[in-house]
């Protein structure tokens, strides 16, 4: 394994309340720089907590979480989100695209946050759709696209920081079998060809099985690893 | 970091967003528009009915009274009450010597003449009066001159005649410098004037014939007697303050009590004046009221689709703030959103306004007395679109800080 670009170590985070909800009981977790894996686990086990903590979009009670040779803790929301703006890319399975914006502007978004003119960034942003094969489609609203489609927009918004990670939640969730197929060769082939560190959050075995290393969570903790 | 006030990126994002959702755009900008028109017109409208209903006291000296003698209602020096008693040239000279805070004082004498020239012929009213006159009630001067000084003193017969008068008797030439023939003494016309106000004493200025008081008792005949008399006080005081004083002088030469009041007629015309501030202050106060509620209305308008907006892009903001916004991000550009459509639709509101106020404009024009200024004065309007953009900022703040409140993850999956 490579030099491993996310590492927690004894992650806990319990959600407060009456009965106080301990959702994830001492993680442990290193993934490698290149990396394609999936977290596979059932619906309450931990695995979507698990995933807004590794997308800094929540935060953790006790433990490390070191992202690219970050230490993401206790951040203010400024700092969460520039660092979100910068090392991740986020796939959603609802893909999350700005319905009255077309796909060119959807994908340019994130660069919108960090200053750059617009010309500059269409220009990068045409090149990340052109890259997902929808450079003819890149003047469509999102409603006008399917749903293959749509990821894609996605995919090239979250390619377009050339982030530390790519982090997909369900990216096949809302997609048929055939897109879905598809979708995962788009990540397939993003991995291998230019070594983007890729982690799918899934519950579909099909899925889990075309990443190279499925990490399985249950009841807040990590099952020993299993490689494909 | 960049200042995004100043940031063009920034306002191409806005326009962007503000054009792709018309008609939440259009449904936003029209509330404004309205509050601000309605706010507008108001304030206008009641500044325009003040000044509308000012002008019918244009010219006239506010801290004037007028005094008319009458029958006595106390015995006094041994005559019994009911006794007529008149205001002679004397009372006149005592009053100005004694009481030092009149500034203006003047005797008017009306009397019903027939004026001709050559063939025409009218009837009208003359005044006897001083030079003063004209301090206590502005005549505007269409020709020549109002009476002066020098024609108190030298008692030549000059007159100076109404508008009316002078269209009737001179309907083709300028009665400058002619002679008429006012009940066979014939007078030479200095001057042509007209009034703008309501106010009459006697008769209105427009359809007298002016002459000076000393040529008018000798020209008609009225010895010592004078019909009424106008005075002002100087600033700070009203009539009302020498009213007792001038009792007292008027005393020493008639058979007058100093405590019968009703043996004069006084009008004290501030008071009457501070009624019709009052009327001022009332409709002042109303426009104020109903203004403050359109301005209320508006906000919580204003307030309530920001709230939507925020409500139902809640989605968006989870989207966007998940792909790196950060929360101030978010708040200027919603509160950016608002105070660009504010500002356009609160302009066009103030302008709509201005259009709307020139229609009392051209309904309460008078071809002598000018039109009424409804129109709101630059300044106030932009006071008002500065308020609304203010108190909607206020109201926007509100929900955009709540939409930060819900965590991006939440807020993306809600629908």
């Amino acid at each position: 394994m490579s030099s491993p670009i996310i590492t927690l170590k004894d992650v806990n985070k319990t959600y407060p309340g009456i009965v106080p909800l301990h959702v994830l009981k001492g993680i442990n977790l290193e993934i490698g720089r290149g990396e394609l894996v999936s977290i596979m686990g059932a619906s309450g086990s931990g695995k979507s907590t698990l995933l807004n903590i590794l997308g800094i979009l929540d935060n953790y009670d006790t433990g490390e979480y070191v992202l690219d040779g970050t230490l993401i803790k206790n951040l203010s929301e400024n700092r969460a989100a520039e660092l979100r703006n910068k090392m991740i890319g986020f796939v959603f399975q609802s893909f999350n695209l700005i319905n009255y914006k077309n796909a060119v502007e959807n994908v340019a978004l994130p660069l919108f946050y960090q200053g750059v003119s617009r010309k500059k960034r269409n220009k990068l942003a045409m090149e990340q759709l052109d890259r997902m094969g929808l450079a003819d489609r890149a003047h469509h609203l999102p409603g006008e696209l399917s749903g293959g489609q749509k990821q894609r927009v996605a995919i090239a918004r979250s390619l377009i920081t050339n982030p530390s990670i790519i982090l997909a939640d369900e990216p096949t969730g809302a997609l048929d079998s055939k897109t879905s197929k598809e979708v995962m060769d788009v990540f397939r082939d993003l991995n291998s060809s230019t070594g983007m560190t890729i982690i799918i959050v899934t519950h579909d075995p099909g899925v889990g099985a075309k990443t190279n290393r499925i990490i399985r969570i249950s009841d807040g903790m990590i099952l020993p690893d299993e490689n494909v | 970091m960049k200042l995004a006030l100043f940031d063009a990126e920034n306002w191409k994002e806005i326009g962007s967003t503000l054009a792709r959702n018309k008609t939440r755009t259009f449904l936003t900008a029209f509330g404004i528009f309205w509050g601000t028109a309605m706010l507008a017109m108001l304030m206008g409208g009641a500044q325009g009915l003040e000044n509308w209903l000012r002008r019918n006291f244009e010219g006239f000296a506010t801290n004037t009274a007028i005094l008319f003698p009458g029958r006595t209602t106390m015995s006094y020096k041994g005559f019994n009450k009911g006794t007529a008693w008149n205001l002679t040239f004397t009372d006149l000279d005592n009053l100005k010597r004694g009481i030092p805070e009149i500034t203006a004082i003047t005797g008017i004498n009306n009397m019903g003449v027939t004026v001709g020239k050559g063939k025409l012929s009218t009837t009208t009213t003359a005044t006897g009066v001083e030079s003063d006159y004209s301090k206590i009630f502005e005549p505007i001067v269409l020709e020549g001159r109002f009476l002066n000084e020098t024609d108190d003193l030298l008692g030549k017969k000059v007159c100076v005649i109404g508008k009316n008068v002078a269209d009737e008797l001179f309907p083709n030439s300028s009665p400058l410098g002619e002679f008429i023939e006012v009940n066979g003494v014939y007078f030479l016309i200095v001057g042509v004037v007209y009034q703008t106000s309501e106010v009459n004493i006697g008769a209105k200025l427009d359809d007298s014939v002016i002459i000076p008081m000393d040529m008018f008792r000798r020209a008609f005949n009225r010895g010592e007697s004078i019909g009424g008399l106008m005075f002002t006080v100087k600033d700070g005081m009203t009539p009302t303050d020498v009213r007792g004083r001038i009792q007292r002088i008027l005393s020493n030469n008639h058979p007058l009590h100093p405590d019968d009041e009703n043996a004069m007629f006084f009008m004290d015309v501030s008071e009457q004046f501070k009624m019709v501030d009052n009327l001022f202050m009332g409709v002042t106060l109303l426009a104020l009221f109903v203004g403050v509620g359109t301005l209320v209305a508006g906000i919580i308008g204003v307030g309530n689709i920001m709230w939507v907006i925020v409500k139902e892009r809640t989605q968006e903001i989870g989207i966007r703030r998940a792909i790196g916004a950060k929360p101030i991000d978010i708040i200027v550009q919603i509160l950016s959103e608002g105070i660009a459509l504010t500002v356009i639709a609160g302009l066009a509101g103030v302008s709509f306004a201005t259009f709307a106020l020139k229609i009392p404009e051209i309904l309460t024009a008078d071809p002598i007395k000018g039109t009424v200024n409804f129109t709101l004065s630059f300044h106030s309007a932009m006071e008002i679109v500065i308020t609304f953009i203010v108190l909607g900022v206020i109201a926007g703040i509100i929900p955009a800080l709540k939409a930060m409140k819900i965590k991006p993850i939440e807020a993306m999956n809600a629908k």
